[in-house]
Order: structure tokens, then C-alpha cells, then sequence
């Protein structure tokens, strides 16, 4: 365990880490590009130079001392690049003097020569590496005087991804990225000395389903989002903590807000689930249900119609049509989209309030999605935990979704109480729902089911709801809401944007729409309320409390813990995974 | 037909006095409104020439219309009475301002009377009575009633110190007005205001007889006008707008003519008290008019208004140049200073007239 | 140090003490006022021109081929009281990026002029423009229609720009 000093502090590290790394480890941050935590070392671009030595000792092996008693170093000839070099024991670096300092200074106006400094058109200005070191590395003016490069501006490597020659410092993050991550060898350097640049190989794109995140490990902007490119500031969105829907993985993502609208998603670092990447399809698809095609407020049928109403009035219908029909009349769905919390109550609901047994949910599977790195095969985020909280066949009396189309047509299950689910875009369940005397949906968005649906009571989206998902491998992971409702706008812990603070009603870019919707568990409190339950949770906590207590591979869970340790594994609340050093390639600054 | 004109002429004949006196009641109330506001807008327009402005200009020629335009603004607007005011009296007390101001023209004489016919018109609603001079200064304490009352009704801080200071500063102020007079009295050995000025003919006017008490007077009215230097009922930095905060409408518009309309009384009482009236020594003897005859009633009310107007302007100068007492100041002044001068005053009248008599020239 | 020296008694004479005199010197310069002509400038007739250092209402810059604004909301960040809105958008124009919708809300801007000061294309300047009135709240956000001037009706405050800035 070799002990090096940084800047004066003593720091026990492990042999074979670099200079960075164990700097990083210890908060440390040494001024880089080219480095990345999840690529290999490439070395290239010089701004973690640091300015390394040893302790010198005399001829008699003891440890020469300066008149204050301090060692003397014997500072290296030439200064050494932290991502490269290996610590060694009695290592002493410094990454702030004089030495150091001169060195990223110069390299900064290296870095700068060429660069176009166009941040004003730029998407990366607000979250640039490049930007951020002109601030704290650079002097602030160039000797080069010299006509810069011209390069082409706009070249689509894939899909999704616009490259612009000007902007790029040649780091090769995005071809290490290409090569080692996304493993769609692709890109390389073209061209010798200043007019080196980024190009395909001839006849191929970029279009990996992982390609976007070069554009997240790009320290300038020289690589940006197609699908964004120009919307927005990034000093104009919030920025909230969540969790991708898109498949069972549960890659931990960063919401983009402005204006009430997702804008974008980010990944964020997660070492245990999806380290600092996340796939194409759900940056490009993951956000636009949140924005679009929106059930605004609960709604209830009249004649061939839905017609928006109160929530009232639309949990009493509800009610009053469940009384109809017997328990074992009524089918309860949950959904693997829901929370825990959602899917939890929904159960209790079925069983203790309905006293139904029929209660299952609809699996989601694409083997087509699937592939070896992040995507998996099963589309919906929280399969796993709905099962551990009572959402599941009873193989013994109830109706299963295998069975149920058959005792539908049968006339056995004549209700039909859906959380959540699409089922009618199945066209099996389609059909049958035809037949169905009464359905009582939840839904975020309009859908082939809500169009069928006797009450539609709408429910928010992952963006909206505080709650818990279980991925695949069982870890339990937090979600917040990031898009504000008519109930929880403005409820302590939402990030909000300085436009999201002082935004006035009569200013345009504050009224993005409020839905008047509610999450799953309080929409089915609501209504057991009305059969007599009597249940009082008053947030998604207290119910996630109340899941840790009756639910053994919940037990010891809180909301507090599973955002500390970025999620826990079921059954194993007392022994999480280490927290680690969460490395973000850029840091935003609050507004 | 014939005998229904008969009937009106009869009955005209019958209460020619009653409606000669209503005709003047109508003259004089009105003229004392048209007056108020045209004092409005001077005060506007002296005030704007002070200041190197220019005034109003832009209703009418001159902007001779804008005290018009204001007075229907007031008309126009919403009357607010505060939730927790004492509504009667809050109503009741613009009403009290404006008809004490307005009541005391009844004893006030614009010139000596003049013959239609054999009927003898006197240029005055209620000519000849002896108290006049009294009538003037008892209504103008009641006018303390309107102030007070609307300070008080108004149920604010603000209004209830306007209305006290007010109370305070008139009862003062009084004293001293009342005092300085008895110079005038004893000169003119009446109340009556007509036989006052008829004391002054041939150019004996008090104000050469007795400047001090003129002086006193001059001051008091001021201060018994509520105008600067003694604003401190309404003293806007202080107060808000003093007893009249919680008025809006016409209520204020009232409260806003009667002080004007207080203003035009002091500067005919210090006309009739000091200044020798409508006399004016040699002018009538040069016109060669016959006593008596409505032309020399119009030139005796001609010379009262241009004796008038310089007094008026003369309020309107000082309130745009003088700074606001302050309370204790105002005090000092009228308890310290004006009282014991109005006092001496009196008694060196007095010693003068005894040694004047003794010696036969008075 | 006798602090009582210098009360009001002690600071006047005689005839500072009467008052009168002080009086009769004040009203007499308010009369010599009164001969004085007015200052006034009557306004709707007559007009005030003011000179390039002027801030009036923020416009953006109109060139020949269009606005030179990139779109690229420091205006919007640094503005104080939240009064601009940008929306970009792509162009296939040489500077790529447009503001497709530029908004500032009258009743918001406080004419510091920090837009034009942060504006690193010199498009949002201040105008001369000071009579701005409006009867709704919607009248009083400007848009892109009302805020684009040309260039030469601007070349008072760009030379003033360039000369102090």
C-alpha cells in the first residue's frame, strides 16, 4: 500500500492505481480531458500535467532536511501526466504550484489555438470542460494572432450524433468509447498535426445503440445530441435524479426539466447498475410520453365518450361500479410500470378490500431489445419488485393473463380493474375487453385501453412520482419527480431552474401544462377509502415504511438509504454495496 | 290666461323680499363655488410660475376649465366610506365644513345698498345686523367641527392626529384673531360690518390705524385656514393627507372648496376690517354718480374684489414659498408671541383713544 | 468643545430671530421666480431625442441578411428580472443557430442593459425608444416582429458602443 502526498496530504493508496485515480479517490480533482474512468488511458492531451518528485535522501540513506526540518523534494526534470503515471511509495505530487500551474496555462492556449470559442451557438457551453478550465486555468487572452483552422462543422457520424471538427480537442474519448465500450470500431483520427480530425470509416456510422454517450464524454462540444441539438440551455433545465423506465436494467438517468418539459436525458453514474452509460433508445423515446399525449385529469364514459371530471366524481364512479360484482366477478391488473408503493397498495387492495384472488399483471417482453451490455429483454422497469409485493397469480383460485381472456368470453370476470397497463394494445385482450361490463383504468397517456375504459383515472408518468423500481437484479432504487403536477408542484425537494423559481403566471415561459394527475397509490387509497379501508398514507414514504415492515426483503429500506448508497439489493438493506467516488464527466453548476 | 299671469305677478309682488333674498342666496353660494374653483387653478398656476413650470393648459383656453374637469373627475369617482368609520358622522362632517364656510357670506356686505324703485337692495343676504362681525367669527369655529368630526369618523390614526392638531391649532389661533379685532371694534364702536367700513371712509382704513392688530390677524387667518405655514392638519408627509385621508369623491372635493372657500372669508374680513371695504377715497366723488344708484353698488363691489384679489394671491404666494411649522413652533408662536401682542394692542388702542379724546381730536 | 454654543438661538441675530425679514426675502425670491420663464417641454407637441448613451427599450440588431442574434440566451441568463425568452433553432445558415422565438417582457425589463453588455454578437442593444405603453399584459411582450430594427436606424448607440464599451 504504497503512502503518497498530494498537495501536501498524506494519502494511503493501493499499488497499480494511477495519479488521478488516486486523486479522485480522495477528492482530489486534477484538470483533464482526455482521461476517462470507464476508457482506457490514452494520455493525449496533456492537462493533467502534475508536477511529481521524492523525498531526497543523503548519502547515508536518511532523509535530507531543510532548516525547517520539512524534506527536501527532488522535483522530477519534466512534469508527468497523473492519467499515466503509476503512484510509487513516498510519491510527492503537487498539482497547484508554480510548476503545474505554467504547464496547464500552456497547454490550455495550445488547446485554444484552433478552438472557434463559439459558445454562444454551442449546446456544451454550461457543462464544457474546456469552458470551465478557461476559468480556472487559463490566463485569459492568446499570444495566436494567425488565421484558425477551418474544419467542417456539421458532420453526422450516425444517427444521432453531429460532429463539428472546429470545437474538437482531438482527446479520442469517443473513439476509445466506440472501441472499447460500444464495440463499433468506427471512429478514427484523420489528418496529421493541427488539422487532425475525427472521422467514420468509410461506408460505416456511427449508430451503436450506445453511440449518445459520446456525446455525454465529450469534454467540448464537438459531439452533440441530433435529437437535442439547439433546445435548450443547460443552465435553463433542472436537473433531477431518476431512473430509466425503459427496461429492467433501471439505468440510473438525470432528468432534463425546462418549463415543465423533459427535454433530455443524461446517465448518471451508477457503478453497480450501468456505470456512466445508457442507450439510445431510451434518451430518444424515454421522455417524449411524458410531454405528449397526456391524460390531464380523470375522466369518466357517458355514451360513447370520456369526459373529464373531478376526482370526486370520478373515484366515486369507480367505486360504485366495483360494488356491482362479486370478488371473484373482478380482475385486478397491476403493472410492471408502476412503483413498488403503487403496486403494493394496488394488492392489498385486491385482497383485503375487493377480496378478489384474481390478481396478476402483464409481462412486457422484447427479446429484440435485448443485448449483452445494458438493454434487456424485459421492457417494463419493475417486474421484480411487483411480485415481491403481492402483485402475482395465485395459482390456486385466482385468473391468471393466461386464463383470462377465456373467462372474460366465459362471462367469469365481468370487471376489470387496470393499473397502468396498455393491455389492449395486445390485440388478444383487445378483443375481449370488448366484453367487459366494467373497466376501470389508471393511465398516464391516451391508449387503446383508456379508449375502452369506463373510468379513466389519470395517473402520473415515472418523471411525475415518487416511488421505488426494482431492477433485474433485484436492487431497489429511488425515483423522484422531476415534472411538476397540480399536486406537486412546487413540493420541497423538486429541482426547480431559476426560470421554474420565479417564473410568474403571466410570464410565457412559466406555463407549461400542470396535469391533474395523481400517483397510482393514492388514486387506489382514494377509492378503498370509499369501500371503508380507512388507509391514511399521506406520501409515497409512508408507504414504502409500510412495505419495509410487512415485506421481508424490504426490511431496513428507507428512501434515505436507497439514495445514499444509489439503491439497495432486496434482502440485503444491512450490507450495500460501497458508495465508491461517483465520477461525473462535467459538473453542473446550480442556478 | 290673463288671470294666471295676474296670479304669478301677485304672488311675485306679495314675496319679492323672500325671492330677492333667494336670488341672492343662489348668486352668492354659486359665486363663492365659481370663486373656489378659480382660486384652485390660480393656486395651480401661481404654484406652477414658482417653480418655473407652466400650470395647467389643456382644458380650455388657458386651461381655464381645469378646476371644471377636476370637479367632475370628483363627481365621477367612487365615494369610499372605511369599513370600520363612524358612517353618520363621517357623512355628516364634509357637510358641516362647507356649510359653515358658505353660511358666513350671510353677514357679509360687498358694498352699501342701492335703489330699484323704491326698494332698497343691500348687497349683502342678511343686511344690518349688528353681530355681524361676531356671526363671522362664531361659525368660523364651528367650522372646527367638520375637521374634528372627519378626523375622528374616519376611525385612522392618520385622520384622528389631523383632526386634533386642527382642533388644537384653531383654538389657538382664535384667541389671538379674536383679540386683535377688539382694536377694530373699539375704533368703529360696533359689530356691524357695514357701519366698520363706514368707520374707514376717507381713507382711515385700520390697517394705517392698526397695523399690529392686522399683522395678527393676517397670521391667524392662516393659521385658521389650515393654509402653509400652519398646514399641519393635512401636513401630507407627516399625516398622509391629515383629517381628509379616508375621503374620496365629492366628499373630499367639499372638504377641498370649503377650504378655499375659508380663504376667500378671511380675505374679505381682513378687506372689511382693514382695508376700508369698498371705500376708496375720491373715487365715487370723481365718478359724480348719485348716491344710492346701482351703478355705484357695482363699483363699490368692483373695488372690494380688487382689493380682494391681491390678499388672495397673497395666500397662494406665501403657501409656495413658506416652509411648515413645526408643531411646537406653532404653539410657541400662537400662545407666546401672538396672544400678548394681540393683548398690548389692545391696550395701547385704548391708552391712544383716551389720550385722543382727552385732547378732543378724536 | 461647548456644544450648546450653537443652538438656534445663538446661530441668528436680531432680526433673524423676528422672522419677518426672512420672510419678506423668501417670498421675495419665489415673486422673482415668477418672472422667470417656465422649463417646460410640452411633451406629445414637443419631443426629447436622446443621445446614444440612452437606455431605452432593448431591440436585436437587423443586418441585410437577417438578425445577428445566435440565440444564445445570455441575454435571457443575465437579465435581472427574468424579462427575455429565447428559443433557438437550427438554420443552414453560416452561424447554424437562430432564435426562432425571442421574447422580452416589457413589464419585467428594468433597462440596466446588462443584455446588451453580455451580448457577445452586439445584436440586443438599447434603443432610443422610451414611449412604451401598453393596455394588456400580452401587448406588453415584445416579439421578434416588434423587436428587430435595422441596422441603421441603431448606428447612434453602436458608435457609442464601440467608443465606451
Amino acid at each position: 500500500m504504497p503512502q503518497i502526498t498530494i498537495d501536501g496530504q498524506r494519502i494511503e493508496t493501493s499499488a497499480g492505481k494511477t495519479i488521478i485515480e488516486a486523486a479522485l479517490d480522495n477528492g482530489i480533482n486534477i484538470p483533464h480531458f482526455c482521461w476517462h474512468p470507464g476508457l482506457s488511458v490514452s494520455g493525449n492531451c496533456r492537462m493533467c500535467l502534475v508536477n511529481t518528485g521524492f523525498p531526497r535522501k543523503a548519502a547515508d540513506g536518511s532523509f535530507e532536511r531543510d532548516e525547517n526540518g520539512n524534506s527536501v523534494i527532488g522535483w522530477g526534470p519534466k512534469l508527468a501526466i497523473a492519467c499515466a503515471t503509476p503512484v510509487a511509495e513516498g510519491m510527492v505530487i503537487d498539482t497547484k504550484g508554480e510548476r503545474t500551474e505554467h504547464a496547464q496555462n500552456a497547454i490550455m492556449e495550445f488547446l485554444l489555438i484552433n478552438h472557434p470559442l463559439d459558445c454562444p451557438i454551442c449546446d456544451e457551453a454550461g457543462q464544457c470542460k474546456l469552458q470551465e478550465y478557461g476559468f480556472l486555468h487559463s490566463k485569459g487572452q492568446s499570444r495566436y494572432n494567425e488565421q484558425k483552422n477551418q474544419k467542417d462543422k456539421r458532420v453526422e457520424l450516425g444517427p444521432n450524433v453531429m460532429f463539428d471538427g472546429e470545437r474538437c480537442i482531438s482527446c479520442s474519448r469517443c473513439i476509445r468509447f466506440a472501441d472499447e465500450v460500444a464495440e463499433q470500431p468506427v471512429l478514427t483520427f484523420v489528418q496529421r498535426g493541427d488539422h487532425v480530425t475525427i472521422e467514420t470509416f468509410p461506408g460505416t456510422s456511427f449508430d451503436s445503440p450506445y453511440s449518445m454517450n459520446v456525446i455525454d464524454i465529450c469534454p467540448v462540444g464537438a459531439l452533440t445530441s441530433i435529437d437535442f441539438r439547439f433546445t435548450s440551455r443547460v443552465w435553463e433545465m433542472s436537473f433531477t435524479d431518476s431512473i430509466c423506465p425503459g427496461c429492467s436494467r433501471g439505468c440510473n438517468i438525470k432528468v432534463g426539466v425546462r418549463n415543465n418539459e423533459i427535454l433530455r436525458l443524461e446517465p448518471r453514474t451508477n457503478m453497480h447498475v450501468n456505470q456512466y452509460w445508457m442507450c439510445d433508445d431510451a434518451r430518444l423515446t424515454q421522455y417524449k410520453f411524458v410531454n405528449e399525449n397526456r391524460i390531464s385529469s380523470p375522466m369518466i364514459r357517458s355514451g360513447n365518450t370520456l369526459a373529464p371530471t373531478t376526482w370526486e366524481t370520478a373515484t366515486a364512479r369507480a367505486a360504485e361500479l366495483l360494488k356491482n360484482y362479486k370478488p371473484s366477478e373482478i380482475m385486478v391488473i397491476g403493472s410492471a410500470h408502476g412503483t413498488n408503493e403503487d403496486n403494493y397498495l394496488l394488492a392489498k387492495f385486491a385482497h383485503s378490500t375487493l377480496k378478489t384472488h384474481n390478481v396478476d399483471f402483464f409481462r412486457h417482453l422484447d427479446n429484440h431489445f435485448a443485448d449483452t451490455f445494458l438493454r434487456t429483454n424485459d421492457r417494463a422497469p419493475n417486474s421484480h419488485g411487483i411480485v415481491e409485493v403481492g402483485v402475482k397469480h395465485e395459482p390456486s383460485s385466482g385468473v391468471s393473463m393466461d386464463t383470462l381472456v377465456e373467462r372474460i368470453k366465459q362471462h367469469a370476470i365481468k370487471a376489470m380493474y387496470v393499473m397502468g397497463d396498455d393491455i389492449a394494445a395486445n390485440s388478444d385482450f383487445a378483443s375481449a375487453l370488448t366484453g367487459i361490463e366494467c373497466l376501470i383504468v389508471h393511465a398516464s397517456n391516451h391508449n387503446a385501453t383508456t379508449a375502452l375504459a369506463h373510468v379513466v383515472l389519470a395517473s402520473t408518468t415515472y418523471a411525475e412520482l415518487e416511488g421505488t423500481f426494482t431492477n433485474m437484479n433485484k436492487r431497489v432504487q429511488y425515483v423522484q419527480p422531476a415534472v411538476a403536477t397540480q399536486e406537486n408542484e412546487r413540493i420541497a425537494g423538486l429541482q426547480m431552474s431559476r426560470w421554474d423559481k420565479f417564473g410568474a403566471s403571466n410570464d410565457r415561459w412559466a406555463r407549461g401544462e400542470r396535469r391533474n394527475c395523481r400517483q397510482n397509490w393514492q388514486i387506489i387509497q382514494n377509492i378503498a377509502n370509499l369501500f371503508g379501508a380507512d388507509w391514511n398514507y399521506s406520501d409515497s414514504e409512508s408507504v414504502f415504511k409500510d412495505i419495509a415492515n410487512h415485506i421481508g426483503a424490504f426490511s431496513g429500506m428507507s428512501y434515505n438509504l436507497l439514495q445514499e448508497f444509489q439503491g439497495l439489493t432486496l434482502g440485503k438493506a444491512d450490507s450495500p454495496e460501497p458508495k465508491g467516488v461517483v465520477y461525473q464527466s462535467h459538473t453542473l453548476k446550480p442556478n | 290666461m290673463s288671470s294666471i299671469i295676474d296670479l304669478i305677478l301677485g304672488f311675485l309682488s306679495e314675496h319679492i323680499d323672500a325671492l330677492i333674498l333667494l336670488a341672492k342666496i343662489g348668486l352668492i353660494v354659486n359665486g363663492l363655488l365659481m370663486a373656489a374653483a378659480y382660486l384652485v387653478y390660480f393656486e395651480r398656476k401661481i404654484s406652477a410660475w414658482a417653480h418655473n413650470r407652466i400650470g395647467p393648459n389643456r382644458v380650455g383656453p388657458l386651461g381655464l376649465f381645469q378646476s371644471f374637469a377636476d370637479v367632475f373627475k370628483l363627481y365621477l369617482k367612487e365615494d369610499i366610506i372605511p369599513t370600520l368609520a363612524d358612517k353618520k358622522f363621517h357623512f355628516i362632517a364634509p357637510i358641516i365644513s362647507i356649510g359653515v364656510a358658505m353660511a358666513v357670506y350671510a353677514v357679509i356686505p360687498f358694498g352699501d345698498s342701492f335703489m330699484v324703485g323704491n326698494k332698497e337692495i343691500f348687497l349683502s343676504v342678511a343686511p344690518g345686523i349688528n353681530i355681524g362681525l361676531l356671526f363671522v367669527l362664531s361659525m368660523s369655529s364651528v367650522g372646527v367641527y367638520g375637521i374634528t368630526l372627519a378626523g375622528w369618523s374616519s376611525n385612522n390614526k392618520y385622520s384622528l392626529l389631523g383632526g386634533l392638531r386642527s382642533a388644537a391649532q384653531m383654538i389657538s389661533y382664535e384667541l389671538s384673531m379674536g383679540l386683535s379685532l377688539i382694536g377694530v371694534l373699539m375704533l368703529a364702536g360696533s359689530l356691524d360690518l357695514t357701519t366698520i367700513v363706514h368707520a374707514q371712509s376717507g381713507g382711515k382704513w385700520n390697517i394705517f390705524l392698526q397695523p399690529l392688530a392686522f399683522i395678527i390677524f393676517l397670521v391667524a387667518s392662516f393659521a385658521e385656514t389650515n393654509r402653509t405655514p400652519f398646514d399641519l392638519p393635512e401636513a401630507e408627509p407627516e399625516l398622509v393627507g391629515g383629517y381628509h385621508t379616508e375621503y374620496s369623491g365629492m366628499k373630499f372635493g367639499l372638504f377641498f372648496l370649503a377650504e378655499y372657500a375659508n380663504m376667500v372669508t378671511a380675505s374679505a374680513m381682513m378687506v372689511l376690517l382693514f382695508l376700508g371695504g369698498w371705500e376708496m377715497p375720491g373715487l365715487y366723488e370723481a365718478l359724480g354718480l348719485p348716491a344710492g344708484s346701482p351703478l355705484i353698488a357695482a363699483v363699490q363691489f368692483g373695488v372690494f374684489v380688487a382689493k380682494l384679489v391681491p390678499i388672495l394671491f397673497f395666500f397662494i404666494w406665501v403657501r409656495w414659498s413658506l416652509p411648515r411649522f413645526r408643531y411646537d413652533q406653532l404653539m410657541n408662536l400662537g400662545w407666546k408671541v401672538m396672544l400678548p401682542l394681540a393683548l398690548a394692542n389692545i391696550v395701547i388702542t385704548g391708552i391712544v383713544m383716551t389720550i385722543l379724546k382727552h385732547y378732543g381730536i378724536m | 468643545m461647548n456644544v450648546t454654543k450653537n443652538t438656534e438661538k445663538d446661530r441668528l441675530n436680531f432680526w433673524e430671530k423676528l422672522y419677518l425679514p426672512e420672510i419678506a426675502r423668501g417670498l421675495g425670491l419665489t415673486l422673482k421666480q415668477m418672472f422667470k420663464p417656465p422649463m417646460t417641454r410640452q411633451y406629445p407637441e414637443e419631443r426629447w431625442e436622446p443621445t446614444g448613451s440612452y437606455r431605452g427599450r432593448p431591440v436585436l440588431v437587423l443586418e441585410e441578411d437577417g438578425e445577428r442574434c445566435v440565440a444564445c440566451s445570455l441575454c435571457s441568463r443575465v437579465c435581472p428580472a427574468l424579462a427575455i425568452e429565447v428559443q433557438a433553432a437550427e438554420t443552414t445558415k453560416e452561424k447554424e443557430r437562430y432564435p426562432v422565438k425571442f421574447e422580452i417582457n416589457m413589464l419585467r425589463c428594468i433597462y440596466c442593459g446588462f443584455c446588451e453588455e453580455v451580448c457577445p454578437e452586439e445584436a440586443i442593444v438599447m434603443s432610443k425608444d422610451y414611449e412604451l405603453v401598453f393596455t394588456n399584459q400580452e401587448d406588453a411582450i415584445l416579439g421578434k416582429d416588434k423587436l428587430l430594427i435595422p441596422i441603421a436606424q441603431l448606428q447612434d448607440r453602436l458608435e457609442f458602443l464601440r467608443r465606451y464599451k
